[in-house]
């Protein structure tokens, strides 16, 4: 088994140092924090055996794998909007091997990353019933061999010490409270091989969705302070310095200081563009969401007609000042699975961002014709 | 509240209540002119809803009209005034027929004027009174409404509503009680926890005279819907139809109970799979039902019938494109060799592979194979389904390939040439239509003895005999097909309202093929008859268009022939029956003889006649007409080849003794000998 096991000492050791003033930070309920030490960082990725079984073999993670501290190499990274997915908290990271970086390809691609990159996803809910404790259900892997990127899917066991490689997909109940004391019960679905390939394709490749400039050029808040996402990623080795300064960004669509078309052009592109981008899923409808076509009203559907009249009455995608009958809100506000957008990732509705929608939608003035 | 000019009309009248319109027992006496709803406040919400949008309204306003004589009736908010109010004014109109306790649609519009206004245009015989009832379902404010007059107007088809006593997810119109009468099927779901459970079946049986009477009949809490499609077919040959659920992970197999009472026994798979179309249909010919599933983002899947109350899963075979993209698959005999091929409506953004149609014919051996490109059939076009039917009466299936989105082509109309399809679309009718849909189905609606399409835009494509079509515009989408007042007519069920198709004089037959060796539904089977006009055929299909199931037999629109000379029916175990002169205009059962039948062979014996022969070789049977005849003398030398006319070969020119003939079949070169005078 190959090792990738140390970077540079000069740097294993200031990271280390890093590491441990983060770890003091975190609110520990685990074991005292080991010293970092170059074996401690030893993340283990072998393009030619994985995916493992299970998800401890790559030795992302110090301590108890269930508090998700990252080892020193493993950087955790958030988009400035992210995608909804039934409410369910995420732990992100990335890692990738000694000496190799991804490189800037455009403020709304993604980045161009080298082989052996692992793109780290990690869903939890807070509040779990009965117990109102945090459970972590599942961790999907995007790693990158050979030019090309594969799904992997390790399911948390109920004790949260392992999770185990599972493509096949499942559903699991969860019943939580979340932090306005609303409780909701759900079958979150794990997704099967092919539904996580639904969403990340370009054409037949399987790609990233999330990792790209406009969503991360953000501050984040790191062990070692707060630090711009990229500029981060450049000091970790991760990513190659001279990318442009300006970048096109999306905003949080959950900032009310923001314009609210510019929230909701952001949430589209990230729930939305995915599958209503040229050479994706669903290229073959009207709509193009993504970040920097989605400016434009004809390609948000704003008195556009659908072509599927699954609800006659929803004369638009977006009518104009109305929402009650904007084909995009109905879908939206939808839990039946024909008919609900985005299609896979949720089976209950974002309650908040249908709201938000439905504002924008009200506020546009001139019926369409 | 109700209006000046309502005030105006009450005080002329004498004695109408100030709230007349308020509710249909104080409706106002209307006649045609322009009248003024200052707020829809009414306590009677007009049910059942005659328009789209549902049925959350929560006030109305009524009024009573009655056509002074035949006439075309317009009623409409779509006026200046109207049009002039900011912001826009969103309305909706019903209009019934029957009396207050017991209304019936009649007509009904949401948005058929400018913007959100409405407009209904229906024809009444003198005398005869309909309700007009607006209600609030997108705003309660005032508006303007008239009613006008013309002449009767006159279209191809068209449909009376009527409320059908189904609860759930509509998606069938078949006969699940074997008395002939297609029966109305939903699909009744509950939520628990966010997750969609089938908790029941309720069946509208069509009463002998006309009417349904409904049955709900519980089934277990099974974790999986009908979301995406539902078919029905007897798969357990007990004499009762099965369900199959497609929904979006999972296919669940729903079995009737041995004395039709009931669905107690279901079969869920959990395999993953994305279903889309899904259909029964006996796969492997060995006279078991089996079933099959679509699959969005994999390999279809299937279900292969045991014999013993099991089935096995399989996936791979049938469709095998990695990623999916299967959206309308359709069992139908496309090459006429007497087995079910299989075509598949595919569509995906991106990825012209995987949104190229697939034609997966039959090798007569359980096995298929993929040769949608040797037919011409392998499109890229955007499309969720395909109605398959013969069009132009040739005895052959051709194809309307349906646009879901135009964005990689539109519409295409394939007329089936024997062994390839020709892209006949051009002048057609389909390439200006510009209605888009997911579902395509074909039938023939006026009984013309042509297949009508069914697509986009609330619109019937009607067949005008020439492979050339015209648009016949109606007030519904597509929904399941089955005849629901048993006239004779196919009507379209969506939601709770069957669209009775008011007819237009036809004759007709209904032919409902009954397996014995074949599966009892006798799905795969080819019907034909013979008229007067012509020929015209049909294959026992469970699972057309994209989501419903319609009915299993075969209707035939008859035009103004009076009489059938001829019956077939080709059953899939290759057994074939006939009728002669079988009486029209009702339904004609045909039970699957083999003592009767005239062939039991699969496939048609090759014959040649008369032999010995002195010029014209006749040869009868399944093979290639389009590939050439070649004869040998009895040393093996080529003597002639010669592309078959119509049914004969000349042979004239060739010396008096025996020679070998050599046709090409699906199966390969076959010989037989033949004497010349």
């Amino acid at each position: 088994m190959l090792r990738h096991s140390v970077r540079p000492l000069a740097l294993i050791t200031l990271l280390a140092l890093v590491a441990l003033a983060a770890c003091t930070k975190e609110p520990l309920t685990g074991t005292p924090d080991e010293v970092i030490t170059p074996e401690a960082d030893a993340v283990v990725f072998d393009p030619a055996t994985v995916p493992y079984p299970t998800l401890s073999a790559y030795k992302f993670f110090k301590g108890p794998m269930a508090q998700q501290r990252p080892v020193v190499s493993v950087l955790p990274y958030e988009p400035i909007t992210p995608l909804f997915t039934d409410y369910a908290h995420k732990f992100r990271f990335v890692w990738m091997p000694p000496g190799v970086k991804a490189t800037y390809n455009g403020d709304g691609n993604i980045l161009d990353f080298p082989d052996g990159a692992v793109l780290i996803k990690t869903f939890y809910y807070d509040g779990v019933q009965p117990g109102n404790t945090r459970r972590i259900i599942e961790t999907r892997l995007l790693f990158k061999r050979f030019g090309q990127w594969e799904f992997a899917d390790y399911v948390w066991n109920a004790e949260q010490t392992e999770a185990y490689l599972d493509l096949n997909g499942s559903n699991t109940p969860v019943t939580w409270t979340d932090e306005n004391g609303v409780t909701r019960t759900i079958s979150y679905r794990i997704p099967a091989e092919a539904e996580c390939h639904t969403c990340h394709k370009v054409s037949d490749e399987a790609s990233p969705i999330g990792p790209k400039p406009q969503n991360m050029n953000s501050q984040y808040a790191f062990g070692d302070g707060v630090k711009n996402q990229l500029a981060k990623w450049v000091e970790q080795g991760y990513l190659q310095s001279g990318y442009p300064k300006n970048i096109n960004t999306v905003v949080a669509w959950d900032d009310m200081t923001k314009p609210l078309d510019d929230r909701v052009r952001a949430y589209l592109d990230m729930n939305c563009a995915h599958c209503h981008t040229d050479l994706r899923h669903c290229s073959y409808r009207p709509m193009r969401f993504a970040w920097n076509e989605n400016a434009d009203p004809v390609n948000q559907g704003v008195c556009v007609q659908p072509d599927d009249p699954i609800e006659p009455s929803m004369t638009y995608i977006v009518a104009r000042g109305n929402a009650a009958r904007s084909m995009m809100h109905f879908r939206m506000s939808s839990n039946d699975e024909a008919v609900r957008m985005p299609l896979m990732g949720r089976t209950i509705v974002h309650q908040e961002a249908v709201d938000m929608i439905a504002t924008w939608i009200n506020s546009m003035p001139v019926p369409c014709n | 509240m109700n209006k000046l000019s309502s005030l105006l009309i009450a005080g002329l009248m004498g004695s109408l209540p100030a709230l007349a319109q308020d509710n249909c027992a104080t409706a106002i006496p209307i006649t045609a002119g322009t009248y003024v709803i200052d707020t829809i406040d009414g306590p009677q919400v007009p049910l059942p809803v005659c328009a789209t949008g549902g049925n959350t309204a929560t006030r109305g306003e009524w009024y009573v009209y009655t056509a002074p004589a035949n006439v075309s009736v317009t009623v409409t908010s779509d006026l200046p005034e109207n049009v002039a109010v900011t912001p826009g004014l969103d309305t909706r109109v019903h209009v019934y027929t029957g009396s207050c306790g017991s209304l019936t649609c009649y007509d009904g519009d949401d948005d058929a004027g400018s913007d959100y206004l409405s407009l209904a245009l229906f024809n009444l015989q003198a005398g005869q009174s309909v309700y007009i009832a607006w209600d609030n379902r997108w705003e309660s404010r005032g508006f303007s409404f008239s009613v006008t007059e013309g002449p009767p107007f006159s279209e191809a088809v068209t449909f009376t509503n009527v409320t059908v006593p189904v609860t759930g997810t509509l998606r069938a119109a078949v006969d699940m009680n074997n008395d002939g009468l297609d029966d109305v099927v939903g699909i009744n779901t509950t939520t628990i926890d966010n997750v969609a459970y089938t908790t029941g079946v309720t069946i509208a049986y069509q009463q002998n005279g006309g009417g349904f009477s409904a049955v709900s009949y519980p089934t277990a809490q099974i974790p999986n819907t009908p979301s995406w499609s539902l078919c029905a077919g007897d798969l357990d040959g007990n004499g009762w139809n099965d369900l199959l659920i497609a929904g979006g992970s999972k296919v669940t197999l729903l079995f009737a109970d041995a004395d039709g009472n009931g669905f107690s026994n279901d079969t869920t798979y959990n395999q993953y799979v994305f279903c889309q179309r899904s259909n029964m249909v006996d796969i492997n010919n060995d006279g078991l039902l089996d079933a099959f599933s679509c699959h969005d983002v994999q390999p279809n899947v299937y279900f292969i019938n045991n014999g013993t109350g099991t089935f096995t899963f399989y996936q791979g075979g049938l469709g095998d494109t990695p990623n999916g993209g299967n959206y309308g698959s359709i069992w139908t005999d496309i090459d006429g060799d007497g087995d079910v091929d299989m075509f598949i409506a595919k569509c995906r953004g991106g990825n012209q592979v995987t949104s190229t149609d697939q034609f997966h014919r039959n090798n007569g051996d359980g096995t298929f194979t993929e040769v949608a490109a040797q037919y011409n059939l392998a499109n890229f076009t955007q499309t969720w389904s395909a109605a398959w039917g013969d069009f132009d009466n040739d005895g052959d299936m051709d194809v309307m390939v349906g646009a879901s989105s135009f964005s990689a082509g539109g519409h295409k109309l394939m007329r089936n040439d024997g062994n390839t399809f020709t892209d006949v679309t051009a002048g057609s009718g389909y390439d200006t239509f510009t209605g888009t849909n997911i579902e395509h189905i074909t039938h023939d609606f006026n009984n013309d003895g042509y297949l009508d399409i069914m697509g986009g835009g609330n619109t019937i494509m009607m067949n005008n005999g020439d492979m050339t079509f015209t648009p016949n515009p109606v007030s519904f989408d597509v929904g399941a097909v089955g005849d629901l007042d048993n006239d004779g007519y196919m009507d379209i069920q969506t939601g709770g309202t069957a669209r009775i198709n008011n007819g237009v004089g036809n004759n007709y037959i209904r032919i409902i093929p009954q397996g014995t060796v074949s599966n009892k539904n006798a799905i795969g089977a080819r019907v034909t008859i013979t008229t007067a006009s012509g020929t015209q055929i049909r294959d026992i299909r469970s699972g057309d268009g994209f989501r419903y199931m319609s009915y299993l037999a075969a209707h035939f629109g008859l035009g103004q022939d009076e009489e059938v000379l001829q019956v077939t029916v080709r059953f899939p175990s290759g057994i074939v029956n006939t009728i002669d002169n079988p009486s029209i205009n009702g339904t004609l059962t045909v039970v699957e003889d083999i003592n009767t039948s005239i062939t039991n062979a699969t496939k048609e014996p090759l014959v040649l006649f008369p032999v010995p022969t002195a010029d014209l070789l006749f040869i009868s049977g399944d093979y290639n007409v389009n590939q050439p005849v070649r004869v040998f003398d009895l040393n093996g030398k080529l003597v002639k080849q010669a592309v078959v006319n119509g049914n004969h070969i000349t042979v004239g020119g060739l010396a008096p003794g025996m020679y070998v003939v050599e046709v090409q079949t699906n199966d390969g070169p076959v010989q037989r000998s033949f004497a010349k005078e």
